[in-house]
């Protein structure tokens, strides 16, 4: 792990942090037991077939890009309701500790792998969402700036019984005059009570100076909901995971991806599902574009256990790709244990379809149109998925920038 | 170098002179694959000198090499014990000559050659040297006719004697080097057996070639080699038999298959395997596809405790194709982990694959599959197709394919869908007064039928049987 060793972390650092922000002991106990991980934690499992790995993190230089004392962010949050709690964690460790304390960590394991700790160990950002049962909110948002050379960020959503939420999310860069490479990592636990309902959508559009690396992680209870939306366009290397465990009966999760890759920005975009329960259902559906010398690397996971008997579990991924020197990489997987499962994956590559252009072209439509709007109409069946109009529109003006 | 080749010949010698005192017994305790174990092998088959330092070339390769143990879910290999590989060749090179009877093979391996109805005479024939089939008869009625062509069937050690240059050329060194993988230096370092094609130009042997595996008839069956050249413009069929369980004593069948499809030429390679259920079976077959060359696989997996096997094709030259088709059947304590590799390499190549697996009484199917475009391989096309049809909780189907793109121009696809066996399928089957083991049998018939069809009919009688044998249990 010499390699990885980042010398102004020690647990003065991790102390000093937990200070600052006033924390109470427990948690500061998690986050030195997620730096004292470090010492033997993996870097996340990236894909890999003989004579290639897909993604190289082997390559972030830590010492670099993390400065864990000087963090800092401009974060505005809204929550459009004042029966729903959205708070930085360090407003909300008073009022709602012991929600906190027995939701931090239940999800996504702090000592997951080296990411994941290091992540725990430093956040200073991030926002806790609390709603409690039977609320019904519809515009939380956390929109945030990133201002400093590292920036690590922990949200928590707890959504009671019979609750309903939707959270939109969004990162850019900020206007500090930073320079260099830089590194946001963004760690998201969601719990999702009996009959709740949690739609999270997130949109990441950092500059090409940024590694992100991103782990989202929902748990459903039954009759339980979490739609996650991942929408990637920025950063030099993403590595985005979105994860879902149906724990609960007749429980359900949608996975909706996009990424527009342009110059030589790399995505390893993963998502993962298991049913873990009775008639539990799954979409996952991802579009990514390609452009210039951008990658693409692409792993779902639909993982059925013993126990899921009628489980109906989907997945398709397609990638369209605009340059000859781009390169996609997709691998869908399958891991069945119960039989009483309908399930089914697909991946397409392709390239903008040259009868389609053609056609355009012949309705006197110049070519550089004609393929944005095939690339725009390509995005089309996961923007349908959105069922929120500002996120949708946020992603199109995205993709359309893009194709400027 | 020199002093390493001194020090070679000076083993070599003692080697000859302790295979001579220790061929009976002491020789058989040894444990460990060594190079004196190599040696003799080469020395036993007389062959040349080159093929003797391949072996030893490949066996350090499989000294140096580590076991492969980190792929996602794959098959447990942690019984397959090196160590304990050269003892379970050891017996069966004393036993050459046939000492093996009828009534050694278990019981579930009679059984099944019962259920097919193989008959008395081949029954004896098949634990002894003799094993003779039908196939064996019509080579020998077609021989002249293809001798007279310049086409050569024979078995492997035979054409390392006879073909020399052709085999010097191809064997392990542009298809399958030895340093592909552990199994493939291992088979390298000890294969025997097998079977040699070479069709010569603008040639087509319109009847397929069968090889049927002759149990036991050579010392290390279970690591045959079999070498297809088809050159420009020629065209065969080849099967590789066994649609009858493959019994042996060792657990470990490591075999090597290498392709040549030259310009314009057309292979296909169709095999029904069917292990018994205490083998290891890991292999490696690859062809190479040169421009307008057209490679199809047809492969039926049916025993065996755990199977690693992914036919792959390289598709080097322009507008060469490559078709799959496959079919994996796991049953109680088997773990078939299997699928299709293909390399676009060139322009305008094209891949289909067509991958069925049934999982039932708590056995494990996987697809595993690589589609590989190179930058440059412009308006290549792929599709890839996989079904799994899963009759029990205790069984497990995973799809684990990769697809990595390094063009824009193509067009790739994959597929994949898993399901239970229909019950309102078995129940219209039912009222049609079919019990219920008929009824799933029936259902099983026509999910794999698509690759049946692609098989020559007595593969595909013998395959529908198999499958229903797996389905009744029988098989154990």
């Amino acid at each position: 792990m010499s390699t990885k060793q980042i010398e102004s972390l020690s647990e003065d650092t991790v102390r000093r942090i937990a200070d600052e922000r006033d924390e109470p002991e427990w948690l500061l106990e998690t986050r030195l037991d997620a730096l004292a991980a470090l010492e033997t934690a993996e870097l996340p499992d990236v894909i890999q077939t003989p004579g290639r790995r897909w993604t190289d993190l082997e390559a972030l230089d830590f010492e670099a890009l993390v400065d864990p004392l000087n963090q800092a962010d401009e974060t505005e949050r809204t929550a459009g309701d004042d029966e729903v709690v959205v708070l930085p964690f360090t407003e909300a460790l008073g009022e709602y500790g012991d929600v906190i304390e027995a939701n931090f960590g239940s999800v996504l394991d702090p000592e997951h792998n080296y990411l994941t700790a290091l992540s725990v160990a430093l956040f200073t950002t991030g926002t806790f969402v609390y709603v409690p049962e039977g609320v019904d909110v519809e515009d939380v948002t956390v929109r945030a700036e990133m201002n400093s050379r590292s920036l690590f960020s922990q949200t928590l959503v707890v959504a009671e019984e019979s609750s309903s939420v939707t959270i939109l999310e969004s990162i850019e860069t900020g206007d500090a005059e930073i320079g260099d490479d830089r590194y946001f990592s963004n760690l998201v636990e969601v719990v999702a009570g009996e009959n709740a309902n949690v739609q999270f959508g997130s949109l990441q559009n950092l500059d090409d100076d940024a590694y992100t690396y991103s782990l989202k992680r929902g748990v459903t209870d039954t009759y339980a909901t979490v739609d996650w939306i991942e929408s990637n366009f920025g950063s030099k290397l993403t590595r985005s995971d979105i994860e879902t465990e149906l724990n609960g009966d007749g429980s359900e999760s949608q996975i909706v991806g996009t990424f527009f890759g342009t110059d030589d920005q790399h995505f390893d975009i993963n998502a993962r599902v298991w049913h873990q329960a009775e008639q539990t259902t799954a979409d996952l559906v991802t579009r990514g574009v390609l452009d210039d010398v951008a990658r693409s690397v692409y792993e779902g996971v639909q993982d059925v256990g013993e126990d899921a008997w009628n489980t109906s579990s989907y997945q398709r991924e397609n990638t369209l790709m605009l340059s000859d020197d781009a390169e996609a990489d997709a691998s869908p997987k399958l891991i069945i244990h119960n039989h009483d499962t309908e399930a089914s994956h697909s991946a397409t590559v392709g390239q903008v379809d040259a009868e389609d252009l053609f056609y355009l072209e012949s309705r006197s439509i110049d070519s550089r149109t004609a393929r944005n709007m095939l690339v725009e109409g390509f995005f089309v069946p996961v923007l349908e998925e959105i069922a929120v109009d500002e996120f949708r529109d946020d992603v199109e003006e995205l993709v359309l920038e893009r194709l400027q | 170098m020199s002093s390493q080749q001194d020090d070679l010949k000076e083993t070599d010698t003692e080697a000859r002179f302790e295979f001579k005192k220790e061929e009976n017994s002491a020789f058989k305790s040894e444990k460990g694959l060594t190079e004196e174990t190599v040696r003799v092998i080469s020395e036993d088959k007389d062959e040349p000198e080159w093929m003797l330092e391949r072996r030893l070339r490949a066996l350090e390769q499989f000294q140096e090499m580590p076991m492969p143990t980190d792929w996602p879910g794959q098959p447990d290999l942690s019984e397959v014990d090196i160590n304990e590989i050269v003892p379970y060749i050891r017996p069966d090179i004393d036993k050459r000559g046939g000492a093996d009877s009828w009534e050694d093979l278990p019981e579930e391996i009679q059984d099944t050659f019962d259920k097919l109805g193989i008959p008395e005479a081949e029954k004896n024939a098949l634990s002894g040297v003799g094993a003779q089939y039908e196939s064996e008869i019509v080579y020998q009625n077609m021989q002249e006719r293809w001798e007279e062509k310049g086409v050569i069937f024979c078995d492997m050690d035979k054409a390392v004697q006879e073909h020399e240059e052709i085999v010097r050329e191809h064997f392990m060194t542009k298809c399958v080097p030895p340093s592909d993988n552990k199994f493939a230096a291992l088979h390298g370092a000890i294969w025997s057996g097998g079977s040699f094609v070479y069709v010569p130009e603008n040639t087509t042997v319109e009847m397929p070639i069968q090889a049927y595996f002759r149990m036991n008839s050579e010392g290390m069956g279970q690591f045959e080699h079999t070498l297809i050249i088809a050159e420009e413009g020629s065209e065969v069929h080849y099967i590789e038999g066994c649609s009858a369980p493959k019994y042996s004593a060792f657990n470990l069948h490591s075999g090597g298959v290498e392709v040549f499809v030259g310009e314009d030429a057309h292979v296909q390679y169709s095999t029904v395997q069917n292990w018994s259920k205490n083998t290891y079976n890991l292999n490696t077959k690859r062809a190479i596809a040169e421009k307008g060359g057209r490679m199809e696989w047809i492969s039926g997996s049916m025993g065996s405790k755990a199977t690693m096997l992914y036919p792959s094709t390289i598709l080097k030259g322009r507008g060469a194709s490559d078709n799959h088709i496959t079919i994996a059947f796991a049953g109680e304590g088997q773990d078939i982990d299997t699928g299709a590799k293909v390399y676009h390499n060139a322009p305008d190549t094209k891949s289909t694959v067509e991958s069925k697996s049934i999982a039932k009484d708590g056995g494990r199917t996987n697809y595993r599959g690589l589609v590989h475009i190179a930058d440059g391989a412009e308006n290549s096309s792929t599709a890839v197709e996989c079904d799994a049809l899963m009759f029990d909780n205790e069984s497990t189907s995973d799809t684990m394919p990769y697809m990595e793109i390094n063009e824009s121009k193509v067009d790739v696809a994959h597929e994949a869908t898993v399901g239970k066996i229909g019950d309102e399928d078995i129940f219209y089957l039912q009222s049609r007064g079919l019990d219920d083991d008929d009824a799933k049998q029936m259902i099983v018939s026509g999910f794999i039928e698509p690759i049946t069809e692609e098989l020559p009919i007595e593969y595909a009688v013998e395959l529908n049987r198999l499958v229903e044998l797996e389905m009744e249990g029988s098989l154990g």
